[in-house]
């Protein structure tokens, strides 16, 4: 049954996906277009999203290991010697100095920042520096400086029994409040075209989820159908230009929020200024980075407001600290008056499946009750 | 609309006396008349002699004792080191031991940590006193009686020992606690209001959600009425039945008190409720991902339709507006700041709770201005009310507060300010937020504000249901 009804839901979509294929075929005005263009636009869901850090060379970019969590560095601060303590003084104290991060947060704890010269990103600034990273391909100039802050932590690098990042990446998947999309428009080449504009939208549908799967069961089929949330999802549209070289879409930048929602009944977003599209374009598939500078009070937000104190814990993240180094290591932004920096340089390793945005039905407007009415008030025929 | 329902009683109670067991609406004396069109009535079930059943602005009909206090229970929860809370069928581990450190039972942090404000921290039994029976009581329906540990007979409903609160203070509050379901997570084990169960046909139940007793089909779907349906005649036809479902009933369905049965088409029938005949809407989901707890209200505000409602929550103060956020619809100030409301228990193996203003208010300094309460002021500063401001329920009101305590003050007291409260605790904004809709205080603090910290007042969420 449960087989059957799988069958059924997978079925209706995939049949709109072809019918729509077919539209999209006779319709593309040119020749090297796929049929998935039509009227010059091509859409893309976002369905895997993971912070860029490299976890192949473990003892080059951790050569100290992987920082201690939360659990540890409270032991280390209130062993377990006899001494009567309060509430007050231990975990209250933590926890608000979690809950409110400052430079003064007592934290006398080493904290291990990736070493590593390779990870994935982008040249945010123009310049290449000393504290830039390079990337498999090459490139040089690489600002991540997300990555040097986070990269040694077992949240964000694994393995772990219930890291972070596994469950963010499911998370992208699972829960309709991160559907992030892009609609590329004006497009007259999926390989070459200098000048395209990307929109990003939440969409508000459940993904098309293939019948067979991969080993995760998480194969996305390109071809679905997702509503824009034009209520709820305002602070996730964005626009940028863009141009597409070689089959990768390259935008210029935009300040953009995403959702990021982590454990269920959290609404967490994040802010990401100058935010960044570098993706390989394929008729089914965008594959690559997003980058741009994290917006630190967001980041913390994010951290305190998605994810609850156990899961710190278990994926050994020391909040605290990791507050700390971002702070001391936040590259962009600065604001006007302290001349502090707001931002710290980021990249997040991003695939998304090609989809067909549809508008969203709006509730009809008061004015149309009555006409509304009326014509359901009609016999059905 | 009140000769509606009059009417609408007056079937109640044919149907109460034309039918037999526990299918009967409910009989009771009401000491608290929530200021609402509709209250709920909910099935008879035979209790002790004693006890009776009390509206409530959030939970609509309650059990209550003698005194017409609500009657709450607490149901265990596991916790990441151990499972506070009763157990059905056994003793309660609610006594009269004042409990002064933490058992280690939900966080991190081991057990043995010595308690805040132990001066004014009662026992559990003094915040929780149990509903005693007395040496000769008899079980009766549902309702048992259970051995305390110290060899006090008290009642039990479904196995579950019974308490009242000392936060409640006149009959129809449920200061102590909500029926609405648990936070998903590690939230601490809550006590919850025990009562009889809605008079429903089988193919429906009600749930308590942000705004009200919301009744739902069997699929778990939120169930409308139109404004275009006349009383007993359904016009949602040929169109409107693209995004409407009529919610049917079986051939052998029958009108019982305020359920009714109507024929649309030759042997097809559909359920109505208060005279009107109920749908659900196409595009609304029962949330089947871990963790969303509702189903979603995606017509809430269609033109047209509504939600139906056993029992809608009173309306908030008129100085209260609702504004569109990112997931959904939340409460918010005059200004249009969202509001916030703070939710504790402390980590004690009694789980009480530090939320209200006559409790510890060590917890909320710590998590919204590390001990200071000018910071804390700031980051979440009291929604502040207009001094002559007044509500006509028990659920929204006033409360004279000294912000530098976070406890009750007089209206003479140097300093002291008047605000909003939910259920007898300050209802606040955050100081991040900086335009309507903004929500940037949601899921403040530890456990994402489950045990210690702050909430939006989400009451709609068409994502996780959060409202529901």
């Amino acid at each position: 049954m449960e087989l059957r009804m799988r069958a059924k839901k997978i079925a209706l979509p995939t049949f709109a996906a072809l019918t729509a294929l077919v539209i999209g075929a006779a319709s593309a005005s040119a020749a090297d277009l796929p049929p998935v263009v039509k009227d010059g636009k091509i859409s893309y869901v976002l369905t895997h999203r993971l912070w860029t850090v490299q976890s192949n060379d473990e003892k080059t970019e951790c050569p100290k290991g992987m920082n201690t969590g939360p659990r540890e560095q409270f032991h280390q601060l209130f062993p377990d010697d006899g001494k009567q303590r309060t509430v007050v003084d231990t975990y209250l104290k933590r926890e608000a100095e979690q809950a409110l991060p400052s430079k003064d947060s007592y934290d006398p704890f080493p904290y291990l920042e990736a070493q590593g010269p390779i990870v994935h990103g982008m040249n945010l600034d123009g310049k290449v520096k000393k504290s830039d990273f390079g990337d498999e391909e090459g490139h040089k100039g690489i600002d991540n400086q997300m990555y040097r802050a986070i990269g040694c932590i077992i949240n964000f690098r694994g393995p772990s029994i219930n890291p972070i990042w596994w469950y963010e990446n499911e998370y992208v998947r699972r829960y309709v409040a991160n559907r992030l999309m892009i609609e590329i428009s004006g497009v007259d080449s999926l390989e070459n075209d200098d000048d395209v504009t990307v929109k990003s939208y939440r969409g508000m549908d459940e993904l098309l989820i293939d019948a067979v799967g991969d080993a995760t069961g998480q194969v996305i089929t390109p071809g679905g159908t997702q509503r824009i949330d034009e209520r709820w999802g305002k602070m996730f549209q964005a626009t940028w230009k863009a141009k597409i070289v070689n089959g990768v879409l390259i935008t210029e930048a935009t300040d953009a929020t995403i959702p990021i929602f982590g454990r269920y009944l959290t609404t967490a977003v994040l802010p990401i200024r100058g935010m960044r599209f570098e993706l390989k374009l394929t008729p089914q598939r965008a594959n690559g980075v997003i980058a741009g500078y994290t917006d630190i009070e967001g980041f913390q937000r994010y951290i305190n407001q998605s994810w609850p104190q156990h899961y710190h814990s278990n994926g050994e993240m020391p909040t605290i600290s990791m507050f700390h180094a971002i702070d001391r290591l936040a590259d962009g932004y600065p604001d006007p008056k302290t001349k502090k920096m707001t931002a710290i340089s980021s990249a997040m390793d991003v695939k998304m499946t090609q989809v067909f945005i549809v508008p969203a039905e709006k509730p009809q407007p008061l004015a149309a009750l009555t006409d509304r009415q009326q014509a359901a008030a009609q016999p059905a025929k | 609309m009140r000769l509606l329902g009059n009417i609408r009683k007056g079937i109640a109670v044919v149907a109460l006396l034309s039918v037999a067991g526990s299918f009967a609406a409910a009989q009771t004396v009401q000491k608290y008349r929530p200021p609402v069109a509709d209250l709920e009535i909910s099935m008879n079930e035979p209790m002790p002699p004693g006890f009776g059943v009390q509206q409530t602005d959030v939970d609509g009909p309650v059990f209550t004792d003698a005194r017409g206090m609500t009657i709450y229970d607490w149901p265990f929860r596991n916790q990441e080191l151990g499972d506070p809370g009763d157990h059905k069928d056994n003793a309660s581990k609610c006594t009269d031991v004042k409990t002064t450190v933490t058992s280690g039972s939900a966080e991190i942090y081991p057990a043995g940590y010595i308690l805040p404000d132990l001066d004014i921290r009662p026992s559990c039994t003094q915040a929780w006193p149990p509903v005693l029976a007395s040496a000769d009581a008899k079980p009766v329906g549902k309702w048992t009686i259970s051995e305390r540990p110290d060899g006090k007979k008290q009642w039990a409903y479904e196995g579950m020992p019974l308490y009242t609160s000392n936060l409640d203070t006149k009959p129809g509050q449920v200061n102590g606690g909500m029926r609405r379901p648990i936070l998903d997570g590690q939230p601490p084990p809550f006590r919850f209001p025990v009562g009889p169960p809605a008079l429903t046909p089988p193919a429906f139940s009600v749930k308590s959600i942000a705004t009200g007793r919301v009744l739902m089909n069997a699929g778990g779907l939120v169930v409308y009425s139109f404004e275009g349906d006349r009383p007993n005649v359904s016009n949602c036809k040929g169109e409107c039945l693209k995004e409407w479902v009529p919610v049917l009933a079986a051939a052998t369905a029958q009108a019982q008190g305020e359920w009714g049965v109507i024929e649309r088409a030759p042997g097809v029938k559909q359920w109505t409720f208060r005279s009107m005949p109920v749908y659900t809407y196409i595009l609304d989901k029962k949330r089947g991902i871990v963790g969303a707890r509702g189903t979603s209200l995606m017509a809430n505000d269609m033109p047209g339709w509504h939600p139906v409602y056993t029992q809608k929550w009173p309306d908030p103060p008129k100085e209260l507006t609702v504004q569109d956020s990112h997931i959904g619809q939340v409460m918010a100030d005059k200004n249009g700041m969202t509001l916030y409301t703070y939710l504790c228990a402390d980590d004690a193996w009694d789980q009480l709770s530090c939320d209200h203003p006559t409790q510890t208010q060590t917890y909320r300094l710590a998590i919204c201005g590390k001990g200071s309460a000018d910071t804390c002021n700031k980051i979440f500063p009291y929604a502040v009310a207009p001094k002559d401001a007044t509500t006509n329920n028990l659920l929204w009101g006033v409360a004279w507060i000294n912000p530098k305590t976070g406890r009750l003050a007089k209206a003479d007291d140097p300093g002291a300010i008047h605000v909003w409260t939910f259920r007898e605790r300050p209802i606040y904004t955050h100081g991040s937020d900086k335009k309507p809709g903004d929500a940037r205080g949601d899921s403040w603090g530890e456990e994402n504000g489950l045990r210690n910290g702050y909430h939006a007042m989400w009451i709609r969420d068409d994502f996780f249901g959060l409202a529901s």
